[in-house]
């Protein structure tokens, strides 16, 4: 328990010694209003008027008292006690990038995906999430971030677009250069580089040649070695239908991101593979995101979200527990109850003291 | 400020026309014998005058009772002894200051005795000292004498002791006086009763007790206005009204001022003195007259 204002006591108590100088001060005026008496032995010589005397200055003790606590609870009071505890935060290092195709093929689906994006970012707590999106070439909507008031705002905008609302088709600007369509190697490349720290590595290098996962890990490691390490997942919507010539397929992607510890979870929102060979798109896409760790989900299976996030949150990291932080917070009660018990106690000794 | 004096005098005349002109003379005269057996004149008769001075013989011959007044040879001396100490400019039972009451009462003896042609001292003072005024006569004296009493008796003034002024006059004052004592409600002591017997022995003494303020309400649940804040001259500590209505209070209140009466009444009356109270200076003369006629049918 400590005085955030301590110095206010200071005027508390010089307030208080003014009012006991005051109170002692002799009044040369208060007999003014009284009539003087002769011979006052013939009362004040009563034991029973002295009875009343004596219970009248317990009374005025009693006042005194709680006038006195009053001051010093409500000075206190207002000094503000504060508690400082130490803390250590538990912080979900989590990110969690949201990766959105906005091919033609998934027009159709794109409203629900972001409906499910929604969702999924209402259940987190504590992750930081951002949301990409790509077509021929990705654009970064939002970075990765724990404002989930502004994520709502944007994932709201998506929808928007998605839905045809008038006064939302720039949200889609950029994604398409002309180079092929719903390249999705490279939205999941693009995506794992919206990740910090290894992002700048990997931009640069030749995706060929960033295969080297302890040479990329020890620059993990190195580049900030304060900073704990966060888990990482991508929640990947497509439907993985290629039209076009990407720079990284999505094997590579998917072993870029298994080299980057970064899960991939793909939600397919057109699950319709023509029997189960391997080189079907749904397959495929299952495959890639299980050699990463992650899981495969077609959009409208109910465990999609559930799924998701419980994969999510098994791959919490160790370091989890932030700086320990100094918290302050007001005490003010323990002041303010004994303020209005010395006002209570006031109050009754004032009516016992009426004239 | 308008003379002293003439106030006494106006309220005599207020109480002359209210009971019967020179009744108060009259009475004056009967108990102060200071009479020689000088006949001077004849005067008709005046309620209160002592039958025994009725001249018959002239009444029969005249039809209505006639007095035979005599010459004075010895001048009385009237000795006014009051207090004039701090406790006498305290209130008293009319809620008027005790010392304008005392003051009142000292006019009209003074002046009674003026009229007779006697002689008017004042022994006055306080625990700090007592002061004499030598006895003589006229009115400018005796105006003297009662701004003396009037300015004297301040809040500001040393505690009251009568005792000094009776141990003044005993010590002090050489043959028989008639001495007029106003004092407030001073309790019963032996020492101040072997004082007055003292005193008593030499002089006649007519003592009037100006009734002390009420410090409690007669009955408990009278409202408190009935009774104000009050502070005790002696120490100027306050005695706060609010405390007093207790029933406890007011009973034994009652009981310890009924006790102090009675105890100041005996100590008087072992002393052979005549005592008479006043509680406000309307009642001065009235309680002055009823004094002087009680003491004519004592002594």
């Amino acid at each position: 328990m400590e005085l955030m204002w301590w110095w206010l006591l200071l005027p508390a108590a010089v307030a208080a010694g003014a009012a006991w100088w005051a109170a002692r001060r002799t009044d040369s005026t208060a007999n003014a209003r009284r009539r003087p008496v002769a011979h006052a032995d013939r009362l004040i010589l009563l034991p029973e008027y002295q009875a009343a005397l004596r219970r009248h200055r317990r009374w005025l003790a009693v006042a005194l008292l709680a006038c006195a606590a009053l001051l010093a609870s409500t000075a206190v009071a207002a000094a503000r006690p504060v508690g400082v505890t130490t803390t250590r935060p538990e912080q979900h290092n989590r990110d969690i990038m949201l990766c959105l195709d906005t091919s033609g093929s998934m027009s159709s689906a794109d409203a629900a995906v972001v409906d499910v994006f929604a969702e999924l970012a209402a259940e987190f707590d504590g992750e930081r999430i951002g949301l990409t999106i790509f077509d021929s070439t990705a654009v970064q909507v939002f970075p990765l971030t724990d404002d989930y008031h502004y994520a709502r705002e944007q994932l709201e905008l998506a929808r928007d677009a998605f839905d045809g609302q008038p006064g939302s088709s720039g949200f889609l600007d950029g994604t398409w250069s002309g180079r092929g369509s719903s390249l999705i190697g490279d939205g999941l490349a693009s995506c794992l580089n919206s990740f910090p720290h290894t992002a700048g590595r990997a931009g640069n290098g030749d995706p060929g040649t960033t295969g080297d996962p302890a040479a990329t890990q020890d620059a993990g490691a190195t580049q900030d070695p304060g900073q704990p390490q966060r888990s990482r997942s991508v929640v990947l919507a497509t439907d993985n239908f290629l039209s076009g010539e990407p720079i990284m397929t999505l094997g590579e992607a998917a072993a870029l991101a298994r080299e980057r510890a970064v899960h991939v979870y793909a939600l397919n929102p057109g699950d319709l593979d023509y029997g189960s060979g391997p080189d079907q798109p749904g397959a495929q896409l299952r495959a890639a995101a299980e050699s990463t760790g992650g899981a495969y989900y077609a959009l409208d299976n109910p465990e999609a979200v559930p799924g998701v996030v419980r994969g999510v949150e098994e791959t919490e990291k160790t370091a989890l527990r932030g700086t320990p932080r100094a918290v302050v917070s007001d005490e003010p009660g323990l002041p303010l109850a004994a303020a209005l018990l010395s006002g209570l106690v006031l109050a009754v000794a004032g009516w016992r003291l009426r004239p | 400020m308008t003379s002293l004096l003439q106030r006494v005098k106006s309220d005599m005349a207020i109480f002359a026309h209210r009971k019967a002109r020179g009744m108060l003379d009259g009475e004056y005269g009967s108990v102060f014998r200071g009479r020689s057996l000088d006949f001077d004149d004849l005067r008709a008769y005046i309620p209160g005058d002592e039958v025994r001075d009725i001249d018959w013989k002239a009444t029969a011959r005249h039809g209505s009772p006639l007095i035979r007044r005599y010459v004075a040879v010895r001048r009385q001396t009237v000795l006014l002894v009051t207090d004039t100490g701090r406790n006498m400019a305290a209130a008293a039972r009319s809620g008027e200051t005790k010392k304008d009451i005392a003051v009142m009462a000292l006019g009209v003896m003074g002046y009674l005795a003026h009229r007779h042609g006697d002689v008017v001292g004042l022994v006055s003072g306080d625990s700090a000292g007592t002061t004499a005024l030598p006895a003589k006569g006229g009115e400018a004296h005796l105006e003297r004498l009662l701004r003396r009493v009037d300015s004297a008796a301040t809040l500001d003034a040393a505690p009251s002791r009568l005792e000094d002024q009776l141990d003044h006059v005993a010590r002090t004052i050489k043959g028989r006086n008639l001495l007029f004592v106003v004092a407030d409600e001073v309790a019963a002591s032996p020492a101040t009763s072997r004082l007055l017997r003292r005193i008593q022995a030499q002089h006649e003494i007519l003592w009037l007790t100006v009734r002390d303020a009420r410090l409690v309400p007669d009955e408990p649940l009278l409202p408190l206005d009935e009774v104000p804040d009050s502070y005790s001259v002696s120490g100027s500590y306050p005695l706060p009204a609010h405390l007093v209505p207790d029933p406890a209070v007011v009973s034994a209140y009652a009981t310890a001022v009924a006790e102090r009466d009675t105890g100041r009444k005996a100590m008087l009356r072992q002393a052979g003195i005549t005592e008479g109270e006043v509680a406000g200076s309307r009642d001065v003369v009235s309680a002055l007259f009823a004094l002087l006629e009680r003491h004519r049918r004592a002594g």
